[in-house]
């Protein structure tokens, strides 16, 4: 036994060593900038103060509080994630089940399913802004072409529209990377669980209830919380199709803080911005999996 | 055993024997580790130092010669402008061998180009020489420190040469960090076809821009009366800043950081914006043009007046344009007894703070800026100077003949307030003004709102 023992903390030693630099280089990349932020969201540091840091407590959290401009993109970020990981979810559902199934040119056809994933961002969201330009958009004149409007709707340019254009390119960008992560959990249920569920007399809504759903639950999750970082920080999508506009209608949290940085040269203020939004971040995620673990306890 | 060492070495560098490696792996870290290193430099030690006895000698060597190179002056540019500049350039580095111009080109965007020298700036040690900037960057790269301050190295008679408003647009809290390149200014166009068929003369007041619109779409098949820019973006801004000013009222105070917009004049130029699409002398749309947009509208025949920076002359009078020869343009209106205001645009240069080479800089940008290279320059681009004598130059007229009237409207060029942030504060101007012509907000709401969120921006409460 003692040698058994030896020989595995001397494994694990080795283990650690080996992971010692990947460690360090993480603490580096991600835990010194984030720190960093936290650190710097005390002070005041932006042109009144010639750029050099004046520390000042909490007072850049009491103006996030009194900002407009900070609760109005907050809004839309929340706006923007809901609904688009509502929309990717349930066509990610869809276009899995349809892919789960057998026919001729499956393998094109989820080629095809992940394209828009695979395509640069910056360059989707440039041809949706020509696509839902007033003028000159191939949407706007399918529409009329249909009549199903009588005069051209400036989707760009009214909040409401806006917001629902960036939402519609960010679903047909990120629905397939959803599409995918669920065929792997539909591709790991058994076939013999269907057929005995079938002979038990269950229609196929009663399987999909019963056996997909609960069955490609975690694929589920993994993919809405890797959408929900992902849409709750969206940046390239909003700069290239809106700006932020019409009347930062569309104005992500991202996008203000890039402004407060890069624009305004507020580093004080844009670092409480960012801690704000990383605290947010990690809550969600948090309670996502504080959730998953009772419901997890609770089965078992 | 040396022997069994290397060969473990050779083994981990080509991964062969990957089994010795998982079954002890710390026997074999700690000899590739260690010995096989000590082993190896000790044979190569003579080797090593003259490799490196090589390296050092190239690098005196090469430091010897780059002594004798020319000073290198560096800058970022729209790649447009850089292609437009080259000959400029090539001529100046023809007469000064000493001095080799670098000219980076970047993005064609503005704002990319800025933020390029922001994050170089930012770092401390910027690869730039020399800035070539917009005019509302400079107070914010001047508050920083970025920049040099420049009044020592150019002498007042000089100065008074530029057009007052391209100096001032250098300015900040007096000292001078700018020398202007080529300037822009807003102005008002015409169809002076149209104004002889309703028998009117140009207007001079918005009253007299309301009527003659008014009269215009009422006698002539023309749709719209007044095309300008309400889009939320830099240009809503310069629209205003036209209007507060032709109400006798100001923006920001850039000496006594006071904030006009809810004064009388800031309240009546917003209301003047509403007004016009109000009551269809402006097309809806004017919500979400920009210069083009409402170009367009001129040059098709479909507005009577425009509100544009002086590229529109050459567009509108361009051949098979419905509108060339019937065009003419003036100081943009006011209100009665105010004066006429332009808001300035245009680039010019600065030197960096941290340049080591700040003499030769200077000596590039005044090579630039010099009425000789700006001539050609202008003449060459169809750009506007910033040198007063430049509008009358009689071979200047030779190509643009306009240029005589566009004098007059650039002595009421006014510029944006240089103040550092002037960044933020646009765009709350942008924000209240587009929510007010939007109709989101009454424009006195509007302009308090933003006046209020101006005023903590610039930390002047109350």
């Amino acid at each position: 036994m003692v040698t058994k023992d030896y020989i595995r903390r001397r494994d694990q030693r080795t283990g650690w060593l080996l992971m010692l630099p990947a460690l360090l280089l993480l603490l580096l990349v991600y835990a010194f900038p984030i720190l960093r932020a936290f650190w710097l969201s005390f002070f005041i540091e932006n042109l009144s103060t010639n750029l050099e840091p004046v520390f000042t407590g909490l007072d850049n959290y009491g103006l996030m509080i009194q900002d407009g401009r900070f609760w109005q993109s907050m809004r839309n970020t929340a706006v923007f994630t809901v609904f688009t990981l509502f929309f990717e979810l349930i066509l990610g559902l869809i276009i899995a089940l349809a892919l789960d199934q057998a026919f001729r040119g499956r393998g094109l056809a989820r080629t095809i399913a992940i394209l828009p994933w695979a395509l640069p961002t910056a360059l989707i969201a440039l041809a949706w802004r020509w696509i839902f330009n007033s003028e000159f958009g191939v949407w706007n004149d399918l529409l009329l072409r249909f009549q199903l409007i009588s005069s051209p709707v400036n989707w760009l340019g009214e909040p409401f529209w806006a917001m629902v254009a960036v939402i519609a390119a960010d679903v047909w960008k990120t629905t397939s990377f959803v599409a995918i992560l669920l065929l792997a959990g539909l591709q790991s249920i058994s076939q013999d669980l269907y057929e005995a569920h079938a002979l038990d007399g269950a229609s196929p809504w009663q399987s999909f209830r019963q056996i997909t759903l609960p069955l490609i639950a975690p694929q589920i999750v993994i993919a809405m919380l890797f959408r929900f970082a992902q849409s709750f920080g969206i940046f390239d999508l909003i700069q290239v199709m809106t700006g932020g506009g019409p009347g930062g209608a569309t104005e992500m949290v991202s996008i203000y803080i890039y402004a407060a940085v890069m624009r305004y040269l507020d580093f004080g203020y844009g670092a409480a911005l960012v801690t704000v939004t990383f605290l947010v971040l990690v809550a969600v995620v948090g309670l996502t999996w504080l959730y998953l673990s009772r419901l997890r306890a609770k089965t078992e | 055993m040396p022997n069994a060492e290397i060969r473990l070495c050779n083994d981990c560098i080509s991964g062969l024997d990957s089994l010795g490696i998982v079954r002890f792996p710390g026997l074999v870290l700690r000899e590739h580790w260690f010995f096989p290193i000590l082993r190896r430099s000790r044979l190569r030690v003579s080797r090593f130092a003259l490799a490196l006895a090589v390296i050092a000698g190239t690098v005196l060597f090469g430091a010897h010669v780059w002594s004798q190179q020319p000073v290198t002056i560096s800058f970022l540019l729209r790649a447009v402008e850089a292609d437009q500049m080259r000959g400029l350039a090539e001529q100046f580095m023809a007469e000064n061998p000493d001095i080799r111009i670098e000219m980076v080109r970047g993005p064609n965007a503005a704002d990319a180009v800025e933020n390029l020298y922001t994050t170089s700036f930012l770092l401390g040690d910027s690869p730039y020489d020399i800035l070539f900037s917009d005019v509302v960057w400079i107070p914010k790269f001047a508050a920083a420190g970025w920049l040099l301050e420049l009044s020592d190295r150019v002498g007042e008679a000089d100065l008074a040469d530029f057009l007052e408003a391209d100096v001032a647009a250098g300015l900040y809290q007096d000292g001078l960090y700018r020398m202007p390149f080529r300037s822009d200014m807003g102005m008002l166009y015409y169809r002076t076809d149209l104004l002889d068929q309703v028998g009117l003369e140009p207007p001079e007041t918005f009253d007299d821009l309301i009527a003659a619109s008014q009269t215009i779409q009422a006698q002539t098949d023309v749709d719209w009366g007044f095309a300008w820019q309400g889009l939320q973006y830099e240009g809503l801004v310069t629209n205003f800043v036209e209007l507060v000013a032709g109400f006798g009222g100001f923006w920001i105070d850039p000496d006594t950081l006071d904030v006009g917009l809810d004064q009388p004049a800031g309240v009546q130029a917003a209301e003047f914006m509403k007004t016009v699409i109000d009551q269809g002398i402006s097309p809806p749309g004017v919500t979400n043009y920009v210069e083009e947009d409402s170009l367009r509208q001129f040059e098709n025949g479909n507005a009577a007046f425009l509100r544009n920076w002086p590229y529109a002359w050459a567009e509108a009078n361009r051949e098979g344009s419905p509108v060339a020869g019937n065009i003419a343009l003036k100081p943009m209106v006011h209100a009665e007894g105010q004066q006429s205001a332009a808001c300035l645009g245009g680039w010019g240069f600065g030197i960096s703070a941290t340049t080591p080479h700040p003499e030769e800089s200077w000596r590039v940008v005044e090579f630039f800026t010099s009425p000789g290279p700006m001539k050609e320059f202008i003449t060459e681009f169809a750009y506007v100077p910033s040198r007063r004598a430049l509008f009358t130059d009689p071979d200047v007229l030779a190509v643009f003949p306009h240029y005589e009237q566009l004098l007059e409207v650039a002595e009421t060029a006014i510029p944006r307030p240089p103040v550092g942030q002037y960044a933020q504060l646009a765009d709350i101007l942008q924000r209240y003004l587009s929510a007010a012509i939007s109709s989101q907000m009454t424009p006195e709401a509007a302009m308090q709102a933003a006046a209020g969120e101006s005023r903590r921006v610039l930390g002047v409460d109350g």
